[in-house]
């Protein structure tokens, strides 16, 4: 167990608005963390910051083992998947070699042999190599979710960080999503950002709450003091021997 | 009667002038079309006027201004639209309209009666300059050699401009790089179908390429094609009937795609009719 991240007291935001308040963490290269929070609460922040895209304005984000450098990309990313123009014309295999391009040196360099056949193992192993070579917008929800997931493995990352991938997919889905994580945590460390903190907490380790200040609780856990932080119902499927979903506190 | 029409020196200035707009036209249209650039074109497209203007009061060639104008406007809307908190489409409104106040100012200032003016808006294909067939050979050879050599980055970032930042792209260095060469394109076409017509050669090729083809390197070539197509079926009607060659090549184009739409309609009946047998 090796420490990959490490993340000391960051203060973070947009303009002048802080939204993440001396926030501090450490991952490990094992670790399956679930971050959950309110909207508006800083999840989207608290990855921004790890993945280079704003800047804290106080604090540190440092990486161990060369898992990120000018030349070395190890983390992989999958973001929302209402940010993606579904009209663009592009197929999946296209799409995966992306994945591939990293710095200033891949700028004006043509995809290798050896980064084509990567791209294919890729998403024979996510299970879409059959769409290779169809359109990103003749796909399913579940099917851009593999296809950016496929994305953000191919560059074979140390911590692959997913924001949101169980939205606008259905049930199946998720729970295939999930097998392919569980499996997928033997090799890298995964951080997944989810609204929806009943279904995750099944699978992830640990869960850590962001709400401006994070909570990290070293265990998937959640208790009523997480609950809490929460002004709406949510769905919570508790821990039994059969899985059931209970809703706590129903004001509408 | 093609050698003879070809013995007239605007004849050949007219078709090199069209084929060197498909080319250009094609490659960034496809651009605009794909990141859905196209209001921000129009804005651009409509600023330049301003330079079109003070070209005129100044006695200097109008395109030559009308490039600095709107090369300044392309990247100042870049600029702003990233960095402060007033909305992107409000700025192209503003540089929309604030160009072509600048420009009639400047029309109305110059004394005189501005003859060619009706030619800017309209474009007049027909009385394209040695000039004008230099530059906009000299941009689509720069346009061919920047999409060869950048094309899977363009591609990239056009796709996903916040996953290619986390990839550590310089993402705004490029944008700024295509959003100058927009510019360069629309100003320097403006010639063959006027500011007013100049968006439709930058979509409507794109979008009948579109109906057939989800590659983007496809639909560049292919709106290359169709483009050289409606400019030359658009001077023969220009030239047949006697009307401004801007509003001809646009009336082709747009029939050529009405005709490619109801074909792909028909297309898709039949295949579902067979699969239902």
């Amino acid at each position: 167990m090796g420490k990959i991240l490490e993340i000391e007291s960051v203060y973070a935001g947009y303009n002048n608005d802080v939204v993440l308040n001396d926030v501090s963490l450490e991952i490990f290269d094992d670790d399956f963390i679930g971050i959950i929070g309110p909207n508006g609460g800083g999840k989207t922040t608290l990855l921004n910051v790890i993945l280079g895209l704003i800047k804290p304005f106080k604090g540190s984000v440092r990486f161990f083992d060369d898992i990120q450098s000018e030349r070395n990309n190890k983390i992989g990313y999958l973001p929302q998947i209402n940010k993606i123009d579904k009209k663009f014309p592009i197929t999946v295999k296209e799409v995966v070699l992306t994945g591939l391009i990293y710095g200033s040196k891949g700028i004006f360099k043509r995809y290798t042999k050896s980064e084509k056949t990567k791209a294919t193992e890729t998403l024979k192993r996510i299970g879409i190599c059959d769409i290779k070579d169809t359109a990103i917008g003749e796909l399913s929800g579940g099917q851009m979710q593999k296809v950016l997931l496929a994305r953000a493995l191919v560059s074979s990352p140390r911590l692959l960080i997913l924001d949101e991938p169980n939205t606008f997919v259905d049930n199946q889905f998720e729970g295939e999503l999930y097998e392919i994580l569980k499996e997928l945590n033997n090799e890298m460390a995964i951080i997944i950002v989810s609204h929806d903190l009943g279904t995750i907490s099944s699978y992830v380790k640990t869960i850590a709450c962001v709400n401006r200040n994070l909570h990290y609780h070293k265990s998937n856990k959640i208790s009523e003091e997480q609950l809490a932080s929460y002004n709406c119902p949510i769905k919570l499927i508790t821990h039994g021997e059969v899985p059931h979903t209970v809703l706590h506190k129903h004001p509408h | 009667m093609i050698s003879e029409l070809l013995e007239y020196k605007f004849i050949v200035n007219s078709l090199l002038a069209g084929i060197l707009a498909s080319v250009s036209c094609g490659i960034i249209g496809t651009y605009i079309v794909t990141r859905r650039m196209v209001f921000l074109s129009g804005g651009i497209t409509h600023s330049s006027f301003g330079g079109i203007g003070i070209g005129y009061y100044l006695g200097f060639n109008p395109i030559i201004f009308a490039a600095i104008f709107g090369v300044f406007s392309a990247l100042g809307i870049e600029f702003i639209s990233k960095r402060s908190n007033i909305r992107e489409d409000s700025v192209i409104g503003i540089l929309w309209s604030f160009g072509m106040a600048v420009g009639i100012m400047f029309v109305f200032l110059t004394p005189g009666y501005a003859p060619n003016l009706m030619s800017y808006l309209f474009g007049s294909i027909l009385t394209v300059s040695n000039l004008d067939i230099y530059l906009m050979f000299g941009l689509s050879i720069v346009l061919i050699l920047v999409f060869a050599f950048f094309y899977r980055t363009i591609v990239f970032i056009s796709y996903d401009q916040e996953f290619a930042r986390t990839h550590k792209i310089a993402v705004s260095l490029i944008n700024y790089l295509l959003i100058g060469l927009v510019a360069l394109t629309i100003v320097l076409n403006i010639k063959v179908v006027g500011i007013i017509l100049v968006i439709s050669l930058l979509t409507i090729p794109q979008s009948i390429a579109n109906l057939f083809t989800k590659n983007f390197r496809n639909i560049i070539i292919v709106s290359i094609v169709i483009g050289l197509i409606g400019a030359f079926l658009g001077l023969i009607i220009s030239y047949k009937i006697n009307i401004p060659s801007g509003a001809s090549i646009i009336f082709s184009l747009v029939m050529i795609f009405l005709i490619a739409k109801s074909f792909q309609l028909i297309q898709g009946n039949l295949s579902l009719k067979k699969q239902k047998i």
